[in-house]
């Protein structure tokens, strides 16, 4: 097709507005490295294969069925779990009654890296970040009342997988209900978490293995759950943009598919149980093409394995809208944000949908919060009538040119990724880690000078501010409640019993048993999530990361922005230099993650910008002790520890890393906190000791500027 | 910081665990009246050293050098040795900040008793790094650690600076693509104890073994440091601690031909006084920058060279003479 007739004389109308400037001058170069033009015309999407086809047909580009929503809508499954089992029930069955279809449950992340209730390791982390679970008991009432046969119940559950499975399908089996019915999706997805969400609890290998015996368990007896749900959310949440997002989510679904073939299953058997879960952004448009070139990549990666079945080749996905995008400033935005990225994931066609609720940057969601959050899709779906069509935005011109170039992208480093031997490859290698860290540092650089907007954060940023809302409090007696729990089973099981499925466990490990079968048995004889996991650990071995820094990005995004932010990079190595003239040495900063917390994308950014400033900075290991962390501190001799906490430890670990400084005579090194703390925390913590408390959306010019007042004020006289 | 330098002396020989890290920033801080202490408690500390196998390890970034110290190191510490791990890590030439991030990577020995690890910012001059990796290895014997291990990673003369403090030097290199030897500097052969092929595990044992053989080859090409000595190569897999046990016993062995033959004695005179000669050009380049006139005329000189209006040749012999007219004084 040519270029519409009357295109010359648009450009001329357009570059008089401009002033007498192209209209090409407005390109702006997203994230990703798509330019985006002003207009988009039928010539820009002349030829593309990614467009003409229907939903419902391959290559899925559309929807993957006919009608969408018209037929039916998406699925509204809400992510919730916090506390005990007792209490995240008698949640689930209030959202059911107010109109939410599935489950979705989180568990604390104590169980999600395979250790019970009573481990001294994880004394900060019981219930606070998701519903601790430490036997079948446990699960039992977390579903009490919950008919299993008809609920679909999703699990975010990868380390602990097999522990937690089989202690669900157990659960199941002593209500009464067989394993052929039972229907819902397992996350399982263990290679993202090496990459970006870290609960892996053993290394890759043996990870893959158990992935592999979950999609051969579940092929057997399981036909409607889905094994696997292959994660780009927790991808871009670390900080991809789209690009990325896509490649390296469907990167992951190679390699799993790769690997169940390697174990001798036939494709048809497990393809079409392979779902995915993407992340939705501000980006909106861009995130709509996301879905739809996802599901057109999809489709081609998977011809390689000559799959019979259709279905074998089509995407279906559930959805979550960004919480990194939502901020602890001027709350109540975030929920017109939620709606707008709701928005974005229902018109790319998503099979089902969490939305986040406007608390999320400061604690777990309330029932009022999780309403207004849930609402969103209800009146999404009720109300503005936009499930009326399948794929409304197909054949528009914009939406169908990003589309195409997502897939041109994204298949370059699908390409790459090859190149390097797959995904565990690739991860080994560190690529995608660091490209994902590399955006994420970016990110925050444009968000600090600016060019980024986020209002209420830096624009339109209120004076005075004050929560107005109830905050979701985990209380420290859970921890108790769960380890009288376990004594309890303890006693009362038989014990012989118990320990020759553990046993069985640990063989399956050793051999080739399938490890979900043993797991099952040894749920049923009250063998606990931690006893299951070490059983395991046993043969496996503890995965320890490595932690890779980059260096350069955030000083070089901020220096180009224009020459004022220039200076303020400049200004701030200048004092650092100082310091250095004054006493000897560069400030010193040991940044340390303590409890079970994974979230790594702020302290990583913080490291590396925090080097880029001129301070010498210190990464300790995830998943420290507050004792660790001192003796690191003390070791290295830095001037401050900053603990990054983001799931809800703060008010445990903090106040211990300080003491413990204090009883080997090192309190003269102060402490700071940076992370997810409600502000109703802060006063908390400062009578504690510490010294200064980031939230989020602070820019790192101010966090970084608060330590050199601190250690201008205790080092240069 | 504290003053007086017997708070520092007694702490490092008490093996206290808090005094030793203070001293050994002391011993890296660029003040003056810092170094002044520190001089002092390094000639008092002096005694108490020499006792300890001091190992340099270095290698291309990757290869696995904190995860080979963290095997190596636990394995160590098991058998009842105290074990120091100084890890030099690159200062960014642009913001002269650093990431320091090698316990993540010695993760069980960053928590273990008997281990003192200290990473340390290479902070732009690597004659720094020279004086501060000496004297803070001096400092983990005084606190009696019984193996001194450091670890930098192969950029610029760094390696060669390490094997000229270590009684050690051992080469970790990794298999590649099959031209491992592109890798390796000739300077660096020259100066290694041992070369140690990591990650010899999984589906790369094959690869290992041949570049195993290429590092013999070319081995053979360099002359041997010691005539008592030729250089081995190994494979080891530091994550599944294969082959440290030999590493152990080769480094053992060595210890006992060096002491046997002398040759160790010899190796320690040598460095000390390579070290003084060190120190003397490094006292030497303080003076130098120090120096009021310099201060004042260094930049209108190096402004003249920059643009070209100046030759170097011509400019290098006025910085000298401003030094010479300040002599006269
Ligand atoms: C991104 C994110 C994730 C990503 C993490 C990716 C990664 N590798 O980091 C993914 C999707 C994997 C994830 C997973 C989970 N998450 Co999450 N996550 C978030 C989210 C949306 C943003 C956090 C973030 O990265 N922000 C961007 C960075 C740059 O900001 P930051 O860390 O706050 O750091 C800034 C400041 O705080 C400060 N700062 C922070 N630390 C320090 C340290 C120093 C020294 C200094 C100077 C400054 C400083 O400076 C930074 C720059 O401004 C928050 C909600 C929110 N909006 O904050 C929830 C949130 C933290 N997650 C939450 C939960 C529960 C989870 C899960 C445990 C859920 C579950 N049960 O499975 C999992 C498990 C993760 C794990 N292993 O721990 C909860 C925690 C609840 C609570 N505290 O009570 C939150 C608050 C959401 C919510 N309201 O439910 N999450
Ligand atoms: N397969 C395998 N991987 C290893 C082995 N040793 C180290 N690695 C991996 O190689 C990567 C780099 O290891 P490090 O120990 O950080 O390497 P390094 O030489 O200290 O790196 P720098 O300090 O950055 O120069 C990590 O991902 C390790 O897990 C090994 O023996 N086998
Ligand atoms: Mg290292």
């Amino acid at each position: 097709m040519a270029q519409n007739p009357n295109y010359n004389e648009w450009v001329e109308m357009a570059t008089k507005q401009m002033k007498g400037k192209s209209p090409d001058t407005l390109t702006w170069k997203s994230p990703e490295g798509i330019d985006v033009k002003c207009l988009y015309t039928a010539a820009d999407i002349e030829g593309m294969d990614t467009v003409g086809s229907l939903p419902g047909m391959a290559p899925y580009t559309r929807g993957p069925m006919a009608t969408m929503y018209a037929g039916r809508p998406w699925t509204i499954r809400q992510y919730a779990g916090f506390s005990t089992a007792k209490e995240s029930n008698a949640f689930y069955r209030r959202n059911l009654a107010a109109g939410q279809k599935g489950l979705s449950v989180a568990f604390d992340l104590a169980t999600h890296r395979g250790y019970d209730s009573d481990n001294p390791r994880v004394a900060g982390d019981i219930g606070k970040a998701g519903v601790a679970i430490d036997s079948i008991e446990d699960m039992k009432i977390l579903f009490d009342g919950i008919p299993l046969d008809k609920m679909s119940v999703s699990m975010t559950m990868n380390g602990a997988v097999i522990p937690i499975l089989g202690m669900w399908i157990a659960a199941a089996e002593e209500s009464g209900v067989k394993q052929e019915q039972l229907n819902g999706t397992i996350q399982n997805d263990i290679l993202k978490e090496y990459l970006t969400r870290n609960t892996y609890i053993y290394p890759p290998a043996p990870s893959m293995r158990i992935v592999s015996d979950i999609m051969a368990f579940a092929s057997k007896n399981m036909p409607r759950y889905n094994t696997i749900s292959i994660s780009g959310y927790h991808i871009m949440e670390a900080g991809a943009d789209s690009v990325l997002q896509t490649a390296f989510t469907l990167a992951d679904g190679i390699e799993y598919v790769r690997a169940a073939i390697a174990s001798g299953m036939d494709i048809d058997t497990f393809a079409p149980r392979l779902s995915f879960f993407f992340g939705i952004g501000m980006n909106f448009f861009m995130d709509i093409a996301m879905l739809r070139a996802a599901r057109f990549l999809w489709h081609r990666s998977m011809q390689q394995f000559n799959p019979k079945n259709p279905k074998s080749s089509m995407l279906r996905t559930h959805c979550q809208t960004s919480g990194w995008s939502l901020t602890e400033q001027d709350p109540y935005n975030n929920i017109i944000r939620t709606t707008l990225e709701a928005m974005s994931a229902t018109l790319g066609g998503t099979q089902s949908l969490h939305t986040n609720s406007y608390d999320e940057a400061v604690c777990l969601p309330t029932d009022f919060s999780a309403r207004i959050a849930r609402n969103t899709q209800i009146i999404i779906q009720e109300e503005t009538h936009t499930c009326k069509v399948a794929d409304p935005l197909g054949g528009s011109y914009y939406i169908e040119y990003l589309t195409n170039q997502i897939v041109e992208k994204a298949q370059e480093i699908l390409d790459e990724i090859e190149e390097i031997g797959g995904m565990s490859k690739a991860i080994e290698s560190g690529m995608p880690k660091m490209r994902i860290e590399e955006s994420a540092a970016r990110r925050q650089a444009r968000i600090d000078q600016g060019s980024d907007v986020i209002v209420g954060v830096n624009k339109y940023r209120l004076e005075n501010e004050k929560l107005d809302f109830d905050i979701l409090e985990v209380p420290d007696s859970v921890r108790i409640e769960q380890i009288e729990r376990i004594k309890e089973i303890k006693s009362t099981r038989n014990e012989a019993e118990t320990q020759a499925c553990l046993e069985a466990i640990t063989k399956a490990a050793e051999g080739n048993g399938n490890l979900l079968e043993v797991a099952v048995a040894a749920a049923k004889a009250r063998a606990t999530v931690g006893e299951i996991s070490d059983a395991m650990e046993k043969v496996f071995g503890r995965y320890v990361a490595t932690t890779q820094c980059v260096s350069g990005a955030y000083s070089s995004e901020y220096s180009e922005a224009n020459a004022e932010s220039a200076t303020v990079i400049e200004d701030f190595r200048k004092r650092t230099e100082n310091f250095l003239e004054k006493t000897g040495r560069r400030p010193r900063i040991l940044v340390t993650k303590m409890g079970q917390d994974g979230h790594d994308r702020g302290i990583k950014v913080v490291a590396s910008s925090f080097a880029d400033l001129g301070f010498d900075v210190d990464i300790s290991p995830m998943f420290q002790t507050p004792d660790e962390a001192a003796k690191m501190a003390i070791e290295n001799d830095v001037h401050i520890v900053g603990a990054s906490s983001l799931a809800a430890g703060h008010k445990t670990l903090v106040p211990e890393l300080i003491e413990k400084l204090k009883a080997q005579g090192a309190g003269e090194i102060g402490v700071v906190a940076g992370g997810v703390i409600p502000p109703s925390d802060y006063d908390f913590l400062y009578d504690n000791g510490c010294k200064a408390i980031f939230g989020p959306g602070t820019p790192i010019t101010t966090s970084a500027g608060k330590v050199m007042d601190l250690l201008e004020a205790q080092y240069i006289k | 910081m504290y003053k007086d330098p017997s708070y520092f002396i007694q702490g490092v020989l008490d093996n206290n665990r808090l005094t030793l890290a203070r001293t050994i920033t002391l011993i890296e801080s660029t003040l003056q009246t810092h170094q002044d202490i520190a001089r002092n408690v390094i000639s008092e500390l002096l005694p108490h050293t020499g006792k300890a196998v001091r190992l340099g390890i270095t290698g291309v970034p990757g290869a696995g050098k904190s995860t080979f110290i963290e095997s190596f190191g636990n394995m160590l510490t098991g058998r009842g040795y105290r074990v120091a791990v100084l890890a030099i890590d690159p200062s960014s030439t642009r913001s002269g900040g650093s990431i320091l991030g090698d316990k993540t990577r010695m993760e069980k020995l960053a928590i273990n008793d008997m281990a003192f690890i200290r990473p340390s910012p290479s902070g732009g001059s690597l004659g720094g790094v020279a004086r501060k990796t000496r004297e803070t290895m001096l400092l983990c014997e005084a606190a009696g650690f019984d193996v001194i291990i450091v670890e930098t990673v192969g950029v610029g003369q760094s390696e060669t600076t390490v094997a000229s403090m270590v009684d050690f030097f051992m080469v970790l290199q990794i298999s590649g693509a099959g031209d491992e030897l592109q890798g390796i500097k000739k300077g660096v052969l020259e100066v290694a104890d041992a070369i140690v092929v990591n990650k010899a595990d999984g589906d790369n044992v094959t690869r290992a073994k041949l570049a195993k053989k290429q590092y013999e080859t070319a081995l053979h090409l360099v002359t041997p440091s010691s005539p008592n000595w030729s250089p081995p190569v190994m494979t080891c897999s530091a994550l599944e601690e294969i082959g440290l046990e030999e590493a152990w016993e080769t480094i053992k062995q060595h210890k006992k031909i060096m002491s046997a033959t002398g040759e160790l004695d010899e190796k320690r005179k040598d460095q000390a006084m390579s070290w003084m000669w060190f120190l003397v050009k490094e006292g030497l380049e303080n003076w130098f920058y120090n120096n009021e006139e310099i201060k004042k005329v260094l930049p209108t000189i190096t402004a003249a060279v920059e643009s070209g209006k100046k030759a170097p040749t011509r400019a290098a012999d006025e910085l000298v003479s401003v030094l010479g007219s300040d002599l006269l004084f």
